[in-house]
């Protein structure tokens, strides 16, 4: 009925991102994130000293949709009809030496019991005991500060990216976090070959004061802020063949759907993937003519939440979603209940696929091509490199880091590799049987693999497949490479920032967001957010935007 | 109700009043008899058992209760939970500062307000109506059957109670697909933020008002049922006898409950917030509670909710000595005597 | 603080002696009732009456009700019995969640709740005897904590500070003394077997034995009562599992997965049937029947033990309340 996540926005966001476990959408968040502090943001040359040497691996599975650039420097991640049918090992040598290690990291998918024969199998392999502690991904802004403060940090923790200022990583990093630029700073990475396959922009986002603490993980060629999502089964089964190339289209589209009294509705509250379609610039922040300033009181997010609002009094939203319910297995998208929502890209996979055909044979989800409000050439904005970064715990000895550095590296072997089969699938005849589509997990294998948690402490560069279903990597391919041409990069992006203490909740923007909602689900009018931007301004709002200005821009960082 | 975390919380007219059972005992402090001063020693040889008993409860009260007030320290710290309590940097008055240059917080301070004077004005008359209705009904076994069936959800957890709103009253809750079924407009209680306040007071007399009843059936049990014969046989008829012998019968035990209740005004229920908070927005269900557990906690600001938290807890004590000095110009107890 | 001592010596101000036991029936100089006021009465009782029932009925009947009834009765809660089934039941008791939940709630509820009482039938005996040493100090002491408190973020720093976190005795400790209670047992203690009491002191006996042999068993229905509140306090207590438990599932208590899995929303693993890849089975119980079939586990335990003990709450309290 109700979450208690802080930033329901970002917490919604990455819930439907996850879903299925493979995730590939990343924060909408300013760049990898803020974090409160003394102030103060790296350099460009201390950035540039203390990244990893990037060495991608040869060989390896031959994609059925390579890579393609587009617009600044974006590069869609390869994508892969078939599993493929021999699994080389990546990692020669002993990983592990017996250590044992706490994980603690967010899942959206049921959480397995602790002890399971797939941790066993994973444990075995490594040669060592890493312990899989996963929170409940609705939850984890609220539940991780409290352990922080108890003192009970785990050995190695992941934090998402829109997460980052409220754990306060930038006051953590150095005195309860490890620096890892000894160890992979430079050419020294090259002792974890695939850990140096991880693409630089993705290090970037674990840098804090020049020095490299964080591992990314699911880093991403193309991280957007996702895309807009429609029922395609059921469109059809309705002979409706979508084409929606304005705002206009999209409300027209969702009174036709709309069915209150079948219990059907037509959208999810999808307010911040229509920013995207509004071209509001994300990441609460751009530059106009060179100088800083906020997104919060741009006209195109005024207008965004005007047709948000309209949509909502319409009665075309689920009135769950306008009371901020968040359900998941089945959401009320996989259920039938709404038929359009917004989501990363995340949410577009086999995992999504699977549960929503358990709910009604035939299901399929599809994206509606990038389109914007007035018809006018879309935009789709790139996010942080990697919106999921793994830290290590500061007591943590040398030996003790070298190891979970090695295991790290084991977790970030390639797909098609047999350490990625065996840490996402698990041991085959237990956890999976191959099929021709790939590994098919057994029923054992759906109550402990199904978590995918060891990907979120090292993983490979994102990549596309979705077992069984290579209809979805397709249309998945086709919509990046489609999408690639318009990317645009969010200011501050992949960059740690460390805001000064007084502007720590300034730059959550926790009651703008709020009021963002209020508004944009019909429950207030629009002068109540321009009030809340107004406060927010005078509160500091301003203040952070000539910090930002004279730290981070005018030192050529932006 | 008594072991939640902030079992204050629990709105205290629900409790029966700590009146008559807490009295001295035995004629001690009344009794004329001057006894005979016997030395320290002496006494605490013979209380021996009696401290050894109270002992366990006081350590708890002190680890749990009173370490927590010295805490509070934390408000005037920015605390950072790398250096606790004694190595955070001490910043005097600045979170207090921030705090009231917040409008968010004083935005939590109004709803407090306001949510408790909604729940005094709607809520506060239920329990003792249906006390009242419920005494004329004279059949012993209906009685007591309505007074389990009412008690009962008492005993429900804010969690269960919530979950239990939302099935028949929710979006897609028992009423509203009723509604949707029959063709009608549906009605959005469960999210609409101008009504929440009226929910939660909904929520309250669901779960609290039939409890609620128990002390005023004992008021009302201990009037002399003489005082109603004579006045029925003086030809007072049944709302005059109400007026003028069954409300001022029970107006000690009334005063007494609206003292606790104004005592209490800034506990307005905490988990009922919480759970709820998401579904109407902070715009309407932050209150002082709420706030000092999301800047606090999970934003990861200690110190500033600890000072949000002391704040309250300060207004509080004054609230409840406000009250109390009411009911003395009442006539009346209250909690304590002058 | 002394001016808080007049609490505990409160007149009662109610009036007279001993609850009256009601006349059977109508007293001869009462009027005869309107129908209007009957008719009244009636409706609003009942309107009263029904809306605790109802939503109970419902819950309980949908839990136990099957997908096709509840996809007939539009997806919300079902009203008029239609295809039962107790494959929720079977789903979530398959699971190992739910299971170790209802373990875990018994057991924290059975300790808790001893602990408890323990604590508050010792310390109200304790201070029952008038101007004994301290009791003044004692009682005051308590009383403070009833309006004033640090609040939830320093409880939470001690808790923590003392390495609470993830620990069952964060879960019981911090809770475990309701002052109120505490008051509640002190006034009976002092109420009752006054005259048995004195003889045993005569008789020799320490006030371990008094309590023991005489005050305990004059005052089962105090202690039923307060075991019931307190237990109760322990089963709906979900909210300390958030702040300081809230990512071994195994330890979880079934309120809080209530919480998890109908509030919240996360999904509860073991139901997640669907195999990877083409092979994909149907789930055998309806989603909301599950979270239904949650609900009445919570509510079960209290709906069994209440009617054992509903009938000393009048007996307990009232009488207590007010005989002073």
């Amino acid at each position: 009925m109700s979450s208690t996540t802080a930033f329901t926005r970002r917490g919604f966001l990455s819930a439907s991102a996850a879903v299925g476990g493979a995730i590939a959408a990343t924060p909408l968040l300013a760049a990898c994130g803020n974090s409160a502090g003394k102030g103060g943001a790296s350099t460009k040359q201390g950035i540039q000293a203390v990244l990893p040497t990037y060495k991608p691996l040869t060989g390896g599975a031959t994609p059925d949709f390579p890579s393609v650039t587009g617009a600044a420097g974006a590069i869609t991640n390869p994508g892969f009809l078939k599993y493929p049918t021999t699994l080389p090992k990546t990692v020669t040598g002993k990983v592990g030496s017996g250590g044992t290690y706490t994980g603690v990291a967010p899942s959206w998918n049921p959480i397995p019991p602790a002890s399971n024969s797939y941790y066993d199998a994973v444990n075995k392999a490594i040669g060592a005991t890493f312990k899989s502690q996963p929170g409940n991904g609705n939850t984890y802004s609220t539940i991780i500060p409290p352990l922080i403060a108890a003192n009970k940090l785990p050995d190695w923790l992941q934090v998402p990216g829109w997460m980052v200022s409220t754990f306060n990583i930038g006051g953590l990093v150095g005195t309860k976090l490890a620096d890892l630029t000894p160890y992979l700073g430079g050419d020294a990475v090259l002792e974890y070959p695939n850990l140096a396959a991880i693409p630089t922009g993705g290090w970037q986002c674990g840098v804090w004061n020049n020095r490299l603490y964080g591992i990314p993980c699911h880093t991403d060629g193309m991280g957007t802020a996702g895309a807009i999502f429609y029922r395609k089964d059921v469109l059809d089964a309705k002979g409706i063949t979508p084409a929606v190339k304005t705002a206009a289209d999209y409300k027209a589209l969702g009174q036709e759907l709309n069915d209150p009294k079948g219990g059907v509705w037509a959208f999810e509250d999808s307010r911040v993937y229509l920013y995207q379609v509004f071209k509001v610039p994300l990441g609460n922040w751009y530059l106009d003519g060179g100088k800083v300033k906020t997104a919060y009181d741009h006209p195109q997010l005024l207008e965004c939440l005007n047709f948000c609002a309209d949509l909502a009094k319409a009665g075309l939203i689920h009135p769950d979603s306008l009371a901020g319910v968040q359900a998941s297995n089945p959401s009320r998208f996989n259920a039938g209940k709404t038929l359009i929502e917004g989501g990363g890209l995340g949410a577009w996979n086999d995992g999504d696929a699977k549960t929503g055909i358990a709910a009604k044979p035939g299901y399929l989800r599809q994206a509606f091509p990038l389109f914007s409000h007035d018809g006018s050439t879309p935009t789709v904005t790139l996010t942080g490199s990697s919106g999921w970064v793994s830290y290590l715990n500061k007591d943590l000895n040398p030996d003790q880091i070298k190891e979970c550095l090695r295991i790290a590296n084991y977790f970030a072997a390639p797909f098609g590799s047999y350490e990625y089969n065996l840490i996402n699938f698990g041991v085959e005849g237990v956890h999976y049987t191959m099929s021709p589509d790939g590994p098919v997990r057994t029923a054992e294998g759906s109550n402990t693999a199904a978590d995918q948690i060891y990907n979120f402490f090292g993983s490979a560069q994102q990549q596309l497949y979705n077992a069984g279903y290579p209809d979805i990597t397709k249309a998945n391919a086709e919509w990046y490479a489609d999408a690639v041409k318009y990317a645009t990069p969010q200011l501050f992006r992949n960059l740690n920032i460390t805001v000064p203490d007084q502007y720590s909740k300034i730059a959550a923007g926790t009651e703008v967001e709020d009021a963002a909602n209020a508004v944009a689900r019909g429950k207030q009018p629009m002068s109540h957010y321009q009030d809340a931007v107004a406060t927010w301004k005078s509160a500091g709002g301003d203040a952070l935007a000539t910090w930002y200005q004279a730290n981070v821009v005018d030192k050529g960082l932006a | 109700m008594a072991v939640m975390a902030d079992s204050a919380a629990v709105p205290e007219e629900a409790r029966p009043g700590p009146q008559a059972p807490l009295r001295e005992r035995g004629g001690g402090d009344q009794a004329p008899v001057k006894q005979r001063r016997i030395s320290f020693r002496v006494r605490l040889r013979r209380d021996k058992s009696l401290l050894v008993m109270v002992i366990p409860t006081m350590l708890v009260l002190l680890v749990f209760n009173y370490l927590p007030m010295f805490g509070t320290v934390s408000a005037f710290e920015y605390y950072d939970p790398i250096y606790g309590f004694f190595h955070s940097n001490f910043i005097g008055m600045q979170n207090f500062n921030q705090l009231f240059a917040d409008s968010a917080f004083w935005h939590a301070f109004q709803n407090t307000l306001v949510l408790s004077l909604v729940q005094l004005i709607l809520y506060f008359p239920v329990p003792i109506a249906l006390a009242i209705l419920l005494n004329t009904v004279l059949s012993t076994k209906l009685r007591s059957f309505i007074q389990a069936v009412v008690y009962l959800p008492h005993f429900f957890s804010w969690v269960l109670v919530i979950t239990i709103f939302n099935q028949m009253l929710g979006g897609a809750g028992l009423l509203n697909q009723f509604l949707r079924q029959h063709h009608m407009a549906t009605w959005d209680i469960m999210t609409n933020g101008g009504m929440f306040k009226y929910l939660i007071t909904f929520q309250a007399v669901w779960k609290e008002a039939g409890w609620g009843i128990i002390v005023f059936l004992a008021a009302l049990a201990a009037i002399d049922p003489a005082l109603y014969e004579s006045a029925a046989v003086d030809g007072a008829g049944r709302w005059r006898r109400m007026w003028h012998i069954t409300l001022p019968g029970m107006r000690g035990m009334i005063v007494l409950m609206l003292v606790l209740r104004l005592g209490n005004a800034l506990n307005v229920g905490f988990e009922q917030m919480l759970i709820q908070r998401q579904a109407v927005g902070p715009q309407h269900a932050e209150v002082l509670d709420t706030f000092a557990y999301y800047y606090g906690v999970t934003g990861n600001n200690f110190g500033y909710g600890a000072a949000a938290g002391l704040f309250k807890g300060v207004i509080s004590l004054i609230l409840i000595y406000a009250a109390n000095k009411a009911a003395h110009r009442l006539g009346e107890d209250g909690l304590y005597r002058k | 603080m002394s001016t808080l001592e007049p609490l505990l010596g409160r007149r009662a101000k109610a009036g007279a002696g001993t609850p009256r036991k009601r006349a059977k029936g109508r007293a001869v100089w009462e009027e005869q009732p309107t129908f209007v006021g009957q008719f009244g009465k009636g409706a609003v009782l009942t309107v009263v009456v029904l809306a605790v029932v109802l939503p109970l009925y419902a819950i309980i009947l949908t839990s136990v009700s099957s997908e096709g009834a509840i996809n007939r009765a539009g997806g919300s809660l079902v009203l008029v019995p239609d295809g039962l089934s107790f494959a929720a039941y079977r789903e979530i008791f398959s699971n190992g969640v739910v299971t170790r939940a209802v373990v875990v709630s018994f057991a924290i509820t059975a300790v808790g709740t001893f602990v408890s009482m323990a604590l508050s039938i010792l310390c109200a005996y304790g201070l029952s005897r008038a101007r004994s040493v301290g009791h003044r100090f004692f009682l005051a002491a308590m009383i403070f904590t009833m309006f004033f408190s640090g609040g939830l973020i320093p409880s939470f720093l001690v808790v923590t500070q003392l390495h609470g976190y993830d620990q069952y005795w964060a879960l019981i400790l911090p809770s475990c003394i309701s002052v109120f209670n505490i008051l509640i047992m002190r006034g009976f203690y002092q109420a009752t077997a006054r005259d048995l009491v004195d003889a045993a002191r005569i008789d020799g006996a320490g006030d371990w034995r008094i309590l023991w042999s005489v005050v305990l068993p004059t005052t089962k229905a105090v202690t039923a009562v307060m075991t019931l509140f307190y237990a109760v306090g322990y089963w709906g207590s979900w909210f300390n599992t958030l702040l300081y438990m809230p990512f071994d599932n195994n330890k979880w208590p079934l309120s809080y997965v209530l919480y998890e899995y109908v509030n919240v929303g996360a999904k509860m693993p073991g139901l997640d049937t669907a195999g990877s890849g083409a092979a994909v089975q149907h789930q055998a119980a309806s989603p909301f029947a599950i979270s239904m079939a949650v609900v009445v586990l919570t509510l079960l335990p209290i709906l069994i033990v209440y009617p054992f003990l509903q009938k000393h709450f009048t007996k307990g309290m009232l009488t207590g309340a007010i005989k002073g």
